[in-house]
């Protein structure tokens, strides 16, 4: 008995090694996007790296300097708080109806949006592109908020989440004479929760992270978000190394805080998704 | 059949009472439910889609509308004869060499990390954390990162092999080792999502399976082969169908690494129609490489959807 | 600003079937610009006017800003919006989105290639009525005249931001700059050591190729054979280019060339690791910042080749589009001739780097004062009567692309120099022939 607890706690030492080395691993990028950040310019050209850096914050005043990066910071919040906002109440609603709801066409309607999925976006550039200009939607938030205001993904999980629930609850309900609204809004959003936060959140860094849509449909700083902004930099002042890892430290550190301050919701939403399952 | 689209919907069947439910969700409000996203979907996805299909039937003048000329199928045409530069096979061929690694790469760096992750000591936690905020960091700064680890002369990756006694290489630059890099790269960046979904898939596993696998002495091994792999053959399909949607649709790590170069070594499908569309303006040509990439992916979700019905019961 | 989704819809589906048939209608190539009398610009009316730009950096960005303020001090009702893109790449992009979608800008900077595509989809107009009209033309150097032409023989752009390729150098590994390519090898190879890569290039990519092609390309030409011939047929495999690219691979091997990206010359030479950058006229501020006084930084011509010394005009011109109407045409003209008017010019060049389209600039206070403080200007400013540009047709890009794309095979070992360039030769004859 003793033998065997004694093998079982070397095998989880073990484990735990293994596991800390590759997290080491991963974390490397990170580690050193931020010493270079904080390094003299020297000192990022050596060969061989040299690994302590002289904690030269100038960068930071630097790169800051070079671009409006409180606009970038602040459209990039408007538009991925609204994004949120639209893409939840359009999931919940479609998720409902798909999971629970009766009606003629919803399997081929499914099928239609679960299509959806599979357009790539690069299909949509140009056409879209046309669309922003002939409704005067270029260069403004909407064209970076309506074409993401609905999400697959989010209906697709909160479909998947709905038809778990026990059909009795919804029964009884109507029993108590609930309409489909108060059903939606009573039982099914509450207690979609865990899928409404993960959505958000999915949704959320999605919009933070996206690229190439706001790249092409956007002209002006005064909407252009904070990626868009830091490719600017980067072809701008590419041979600045230390500034440019400055930029992207403070560019990402926003959303490593919401990581880890979200965390436990996170991976909570996602564990109770797929958990509803059981 | 719908229920197919989603194998966990099948397994939740049993809870399911069976008979015809509830008057109030027999209702027209449904379609009020259903439209917004609908719509969203119609104006920027869907019409723009049928657009797209229209373009490829052009020789598109990308830069006066009035002067595009109807050629039917003569893009099509080009592609298959592989006609135009870069010919249409070799752009496949490089996606494949991005969306092969990537969807089984993925699968099984992700599976094996959630073995071996899944628990509750602290250590297990933080490894967990730092694998999964690889993935919330935005593509743009974290592709730029990744440039300069790949410098030539610079690089962190280049002073690693060298510890290793290997010479600098030009990761990037070097048509033979970029498609390689960004692979790298992007393993990084996607596995954390991958890991999440099948951490997730770990906890929904039967206990008392495992407990009889190991009362018939199964080593742990089996215990994986035969107990639990089966058991996350919903999540495995999952993350098969969503890695190879996201891999064939990547985009910001070729604009941002390589710019598809060098030549067109890293120049998937789906930055082809980028390319061909804004850069050298073929427009009705890149319509008609969208349309190849739009059924391309439709095709495999669909494939592997069917493989999760014959498998999955 | 409500917007409604469904109008939205209906307006893409007749914005789309509107495209559709107006293509279909063939009311094509035949709609010729016509060839209306100059306009003029009336003082009294607001006009606003967008330059589209990648003026995005340092030094650039602020004289840019200064001197179109400048103007618009002078033309109090004139308003001249800047769009300022990151970098060339983004420019042409943006150039032709806004085009595509009807919402051109009144004037951008472009490339002669781009030109092209733009003037045959009578996007752009002819300015040779504007040009006649100039009172500065005449002194601008004989290079540039022949540049602001496309092949059909019409002036189509007006110069702005033009330059050069010299070598710079670090004085204290290389005390005087090398006189002929030859010379240049000799001198990389002996200071490449302890850490040093004599020189670090960046052949740029198939889409969009950069300093590092350049580079090779004028090699070809001071080798005998430029890459592109008169009438911009490719002429990848001469031997004169293989002699360019054995030059660079023979550098390489010799542990005296990198391969980088972003400027990885301006990189190597401001941090020491390396001791020359063979680059635009225009990096000389960026250059000069990167070495920060570490030590002295020379500027010398070009070294000669076998054949001749050979450059290429480099820097972009400025177009202006069709769907501007006659007064944003008139106020668009006046800040172009403003632009490169002499005083303006020798404000920029000595600002930036990039030389002066026209002679009279030489004459001015702030051309002198920067000319005492950088003599080798001098000698460069002069090959603007002689360096040629990339031929002015749609594919020079993309078959400079093949090459871009040669080179980094050859170098990296990946393929064998003939081989590489009889495959960016096939790529280069394909863009022509798919143009």
């Amino acid at each position: 008995m003793a033998r065997r607890s004694s093998r079982k706690r070397w095998l989880s030492g073990l484990r735990n090694t293994a596991a800390a080395l590759i997290g080491l691993a991963w974390l490397v990028p990170l580690l050193w996007m931020f010493l270079s950040s904080v390094s003299n310019d020297a000192d990022v050209y050596r060969v061989p790296p040299k690994l302590w850096p002289a904690w030269n914050w100038g960068n930071y005043a630097r790169a800051w300097a070079a671009r409006p990066w409180p606009r970038y910071f602040a459209n990039t919040l408007i538009i991925a708080l609204s994004v949120v906002a639209f893409t939840l109440v359009t999931s919940i609603l479609a998720g409902f109806a798909f999971a629970l709801m009766r009606f003629r066409g919803s399997k081929t309607l499914f099928y239609v949006v679960m299509s959806v999925m599979m357009v790539p976006q690069t299909v949509l550039l140009i056409p879209n592109f046309i669309l922003a200009h002939t409704t005067g939607l270029y260069d403004t938030y909407w064209i970076q908020i309506l074409p993401w205001a609905a999400s697959v993904f989010g209906i697709f999980l909160l479909r998947q989440t709905l038809s778990a629930l026990p059909t009795e609850i919804f029964e009884a309900a109507e029993l108590d004479g609930a309409g489909p609204v108060s059903m939606l809004v009573r039982i099914a959003a509450p207690l979609a929760v865990p899928s409404l936060i993960l959505i958000g959140l999915n949704t959320f860094m999605g919009s933070w992270s996206s690229f190439v849509w706001p790249y092409l449909m956007t002209q002006n700083d005064t909407v252009r978000p904070i990626e868009v902004g830091l490719q600017a930099f980067y072809g701008a002042e590419g041979t600045d190394w230390t500034g440019l890892s400055a930029a992207v430290t403070f560019t990402t550190l926003p959303v490593v805080i919401l990581f880890f301050s979200l965390q436990k919701y996170f991976v909570q939403g996602a564990f109770s998704t797929q958990g509803a399952v059981q | 059949m719908a229920q197919l689209l989603d194998p966990v919907a099948t397994r939740s069947r049993s809870m399911r009472s069976g008979r015809p439910v509830k008057r109030a969700l027999t209702s027209r409000w449904a379609y009020l439910f259903v439209l917004p996203a609908l719509l969203v979907f119609l104006v920027f996805s869907i019409g723009p889609t049928i657009f797209a299909f229209a373009l490829s039937l052009f020789n598109w003048n990308y830069l006066n509308a009035a002067m595009s000329k109807f050629v039917g199928l003569k893009n099509y045409v080009d592609l298959v004869k592989g006609t135009r530069d870069p010919s249409f096979w070799s752009t496949m061929w490089t996606s494949a060499q991005f969306v092969i690694p990537m969807v089984v790469g993925g699968t099984v760096i992700s599976l094996l990390l959630a073995l071996l992750l899944s628990g509750n000591s602290p250590v297990l936690y933080g490894v967990r954390t730092a694998v999964f905020l690889a993935h919330v960091t935005p593509f743009v700064g974290v592709s730029i990162v990744w440039v300069w680890l790949f410098n030539p002369r610079y690089g962190l990756v280049n002073a690693a092999t060298a510890l290793f006694g290997m010479a600098p290489r030009d990761w990037l630059g070097d048509p033979k080792t970029a498609m390689f890099a960004i692979v790298v790269f992007s393993l990084w960046h996607e596995v954390g999502f991958t890991l999440i979904i099948f951490l997730g898939g770990l906890t929904t596993l039967d206990k008392t399976l495992s407990e009889a696998a190991q009362i018939d002495r199964a080593n742990k091994l089996q215990e994986i082969w035969y107990v639990i792999l089966p058991q996350l053959r919903p999540y495995t399909i999952f993350v098969i169908v969503i890695s190879t949607v996201f891999s064939l649709q990547a985009f910001t790590q070729f604009f941002v690494m390589t710019g598809g170069g060098p030549g067109f070594s890293t120049a998937t499908l789906g930055f082809a129609v980028y390319q061909q569309a804004f850069i050298y303006r073929k427009t009705g040509y890149a319509a008609a490489l969208a349309v190849v990439l739009f059924a391309l992916t439709a095709v495999l979700s669909l494939l592997q959807l069917r493989a999760s019905r014959n498998t999955g019961r | 600003m409500t917007r409604n989704p469904i109008r939205g819809l209906a307006t893409l589906l007749v914005a789309g079937s509107m495209v559709l048939l107006s293509a279909c209608s063939g009311s094509t190539a035949g709609s010729t610009p016509s060839a209306s009398a100059l306009p003029s610009l009336d003082p009294s009316k607001q006009t606003t006017i967008t330059f589209m730009e990648a003026m995005s950096s340092g030094a650039q960005q602020a004289a840019l800003k200064k001197m179109t303020a400048d103007f618009e001090a002078q033309h109090p009702n004139v308003t001249v919006q800047l769009q300022e893109q990151p970098n060339y790449g983004a420019l042409q992009t943006k150039i032709t989105a806004q085009v595509a979608a009807n919402s051109a800008p009144t004037i951008a900077q472009v490339y002669e290639n781009w030109a092209d595509e733009l003037s045959s989809s009578n996007v752009i107009v002819p300015l040779d009525e504007y040009v006649a009209s100039s009172k500065d033309y005449k002194d601008f150097y004989s290079g540039i005249q022949a540049d602001m032409k496309l092949r059909d023989g019409k002036n189509w752009m007006w110069p702005f931001n033009k330059s050069v390729v010299v070598q710079y150098y670090n004085e204290s590994l290389v005390p005087k700059a090398p006189a002929t390519w030859g010379e240049f090898a000799q001198t990389a190879k002996s200071v490449s050591k302890n850490g040093v890569v004599a020189l670090s290039i960046d052949p740029g990519s198939e889409t969009s190729p950069a300093g590092g092609t350049a580079l090779f390309e004028i090699l070809a030409e001071s080798f005998g054979t430029p890459v592109f011939a008169k009438d911009g047929t490719p002429q990848f495999d001469s031997d004169a280019a293989k002699k360019a690219l054995n030059y660079l691979v023979d550098l390489k091997k010799s542990n005296a060339l990198a391969l980088g990206t972003n400027y990885p010359g301006q990189t190597a030479l401001g941090n020491q690791t390396g001791a020359f950058d063979v680059s635009s006229v225009a990096s000389y501020p960026f250059n000069q910042k990167a070495v920060g006084g570490k030590f002295v930084m020379g500027v010398a011509p070009l070294p000669a080749g076998t054949a001749k010394t050979a450059n290429q005009l480099a820097g972009t011109n400025i177009a202006m589009f069709s769907s501007a109407d006659d007064q944003q045409k008139a106020a668009a003209w006046a800040y172009m001739q403003f632009l490169t008017s002499p005083a303006e010019m020798a404000y920029w060049a000595s600002q930036t780097g990039y030389l002066p389209v026209v002679k009279t600039a030489m004459d001015e206070q702030a051309m002198k004062d920067y000319l005492a403080k950088n003599p080798w200007v001098g000698d460069v400013v002069k090959q603007l009567d002689t360096a040629t540009p990339l031929p002015p047709v749609s594919y020079v890009n993309k078959a400079s692309g093949a090459l871009s794309t040669a080179i980094s095979s050859a170098v990296n070992g990946t393929a064998s120099v003939d081989d590489a360039l009889a495959q960016a030769q096939a790529a280069g004859k394909k863009a022509a022939s798919e143009s």
